[in-house]
């Protein structure tokens, strides 16, 4: 009974950690590099960006949804971010690859 | 009921998601992830966390955990302690509760089997694209998952019969001004007797990816149905208003054509999953040694049940029936199998299609929408038979 307490205290400790993730792909070298990471980054990390396929059009809608819902973006950058999205993850490129998670290593 | 072992197996299962940080990787790179119990993963994002289960891994009727895929909006709890966590039910009941994860432990359990499935999955294939997670095949799978009817909760609340929907939320952790995840289903469906607020899953204790200590179960339906970290039930006299509601999770009321624009008030709640069937294996782009092959796959339909799968190996101009699986249950998806010989070496196109028992068949391109929901085009893979 004294042990199963001492493992439920160390369990209720551990969930109390906050949960850290390891991070994706980095986004395209550039002048909005930086900006777009610290916009963006509250939220999610690049890996969700660099595989979407948009037009600018629906570029400027999810640009313009993520400032209505906090990210943080100077309005003299928004027609950059537009830009710089267009420009890198347009509707005609390639499909982006997703990495697999590790699978356990053998002993 | 859950006894304390199963509690302390439940618990450890949610700390074995904390993984280790780890550097950013170049631009494009792909070095694979570590994320404890969740190998072999496609990786949609890793915050918030989206994983979808490679098709290959679609061969059992019921989904290891480990392989199960993972939807999250937003962040996922960062404290999360089974004794503190409560379960509250107010709105237009006559007798508000606050529920603890041992008081819903002693009611009745109840099991359900379902196939849970993002309403996005298949996304990445709609053209023009559309933006969201790019989910592609995966973001399926079966589980068995057991704890009280969501009824049984209802009633003892004493739920008034002014309560027209039930409201769901869960612990997510919000960031900046996003809309919190917060849904509602009609009374009809949480009067159910297969909806469940749902503790365990395959025979444990939720993990923290699938929403310990408590989700909701709403099966045949959308995932985002079923909220994950549950901590508030609030019934309602309408539907809850919330982006996640509209304009979130809307399907046009009628065929748009691909890229057209739909006003919000000419769509409906995405509710119950389309009909679908998923070739599991031989997988795309694999290469055959043998001409002699088993084509395998599963195929659901929500609400209803498969009535027969089809296969072509001619480019949809013959179809020739799927023998389906033994095992079946009511929101179970159906395992089925085609013996097939290729007639000779060379590239081949298999294709799969359902039909279930209220007349429904996957349709043979896209059906389009603006945000890429229930997409149930007939399967497709291209193999390489082998001289």
């Amino acid at each position: 009974m004294c042990r199963l307490n001492v493992s439920l205290a160390i369990i209720l400790w551990l969930t109390c950690v906050p949960v850290l993730l390891p991070q994706s792909v980095d986004l395209p070298p550039g002048p909005l590099q930086a900006k777009m990471k610290t916009a963006c980054s509250e939220c999610h990390e690049s890996g969700i960006i660099v595989q979407q396929r948009l037009g600018r059009a629906a570029w400027t809608k999810e640009v313009d949804k993520m400032i209505k819902w906090g990210a943080v973006v100077d309005p003299g950058d928004r027609n950059a971010f537009i830009e710089y999205l267009s420009e890198n993850f347009p509707a005609d490129r390639e499909p982006y690859v997703a990495p697999r998670t590790a699978r356990p290593k053998k002993k | 009921m859950i006894s304390r072992r199963e509690f302390v197996t439940g618990a450890s299962a949610a700390i074995g998601v904390v993984g280790v940080a780890r550097p950013l990787l170049s631009w494009g790179a792909a070095e694979a992830p570590a994320i404890p119990g969740k190998h072999g993963m496609i990786v949609r994002s890793l915050r918030f966390l989206d994983l979808e289960m490679p098709i290959e891994y679609g061969n059992s009727l019921i989904t290891p955990v480990e392989h199960f895929f993972v939807r999250n909006h937003m962040h996922e709890p960062s404290t999360l302690d089974p004794g503190e966590w409560r379960l509250s039910v107010a709105g237009e009941v006559k007798t508000p509760l606050t529920l603890t994860l041992a008081g819903l432990a002693k009611m009745e359990q109840h099991t359900v089997i379902d196939t849970l499935e993002c309403a996005g999955n298949g996304r990445a294939f709609a053209v023009p694209h559309v933006p969201g997670v790019q989910w592609e095949k995966g973001a399926v799978g079966t589980a068995r998952f057991s704890g009280p009817r969501l009824r049984d909760v209802l009633e003892r609340a004493e739920a008034r019969p002014t309560g027209k929907h039930v409201m769901f939320r869960g612990l997510d952790e919000v960031p900046g001004k996003v809309p919190a995840f917060i849904r509602s289903i009609p009374i009809e469906k949480a009067s159910d007797g297969d909806t469940l607020v749902a503790l365990r899953m395959n025979g444990a204790a939720l993990t923290r990816h699938h929403g310990f200590p408590a989700r909701a179960l709403v099966p045949g339906w959308i995932g985002a149905a079923s909220c994950k970290w549950l901590t508030e039930i609030k019934v309602l006299d309408k539907e809850f208003d919330g982006n996640f509601m509209s304009p979130g999770y809307r399907m046009p009321n009628l065929p748009v054509k691909p890229g057209e624009a739909v006003r919000v008030e000419d769509t409906h709640p995405a509710t119950a999953l389309n009909v679908k069937s998923l070739i599991t294996s031989p997988g795309n782009g694999a290469s055959v040694k043998s001409r002699a092959m088993l084509v395998r796959g599963v195929a659901w339909a929500g609400e209803a049940d498969i009535a027969k799968v089809e296969v072509s190996t001619d480019s949809g101009a013959t179809w020739q029936p799927a023998q389906l699986g033994k095992e079946q249950s009511h929101y179970a998806w159906r395992l089925w199998s085609y013996p097939w010989n290729a007639p000779k070496p060379g590239a081949h196109t298999i294709m799969s299609r359902a039909t279930d028992t209220q007349g429904r068949i996957q349709p043979d391109l896209v059906e389009w929408n603006p945000s890429g929901y229930l997409i149930n085009v007939v399967d497709r893979v291209q193999i390489h038979v082998q001289a």
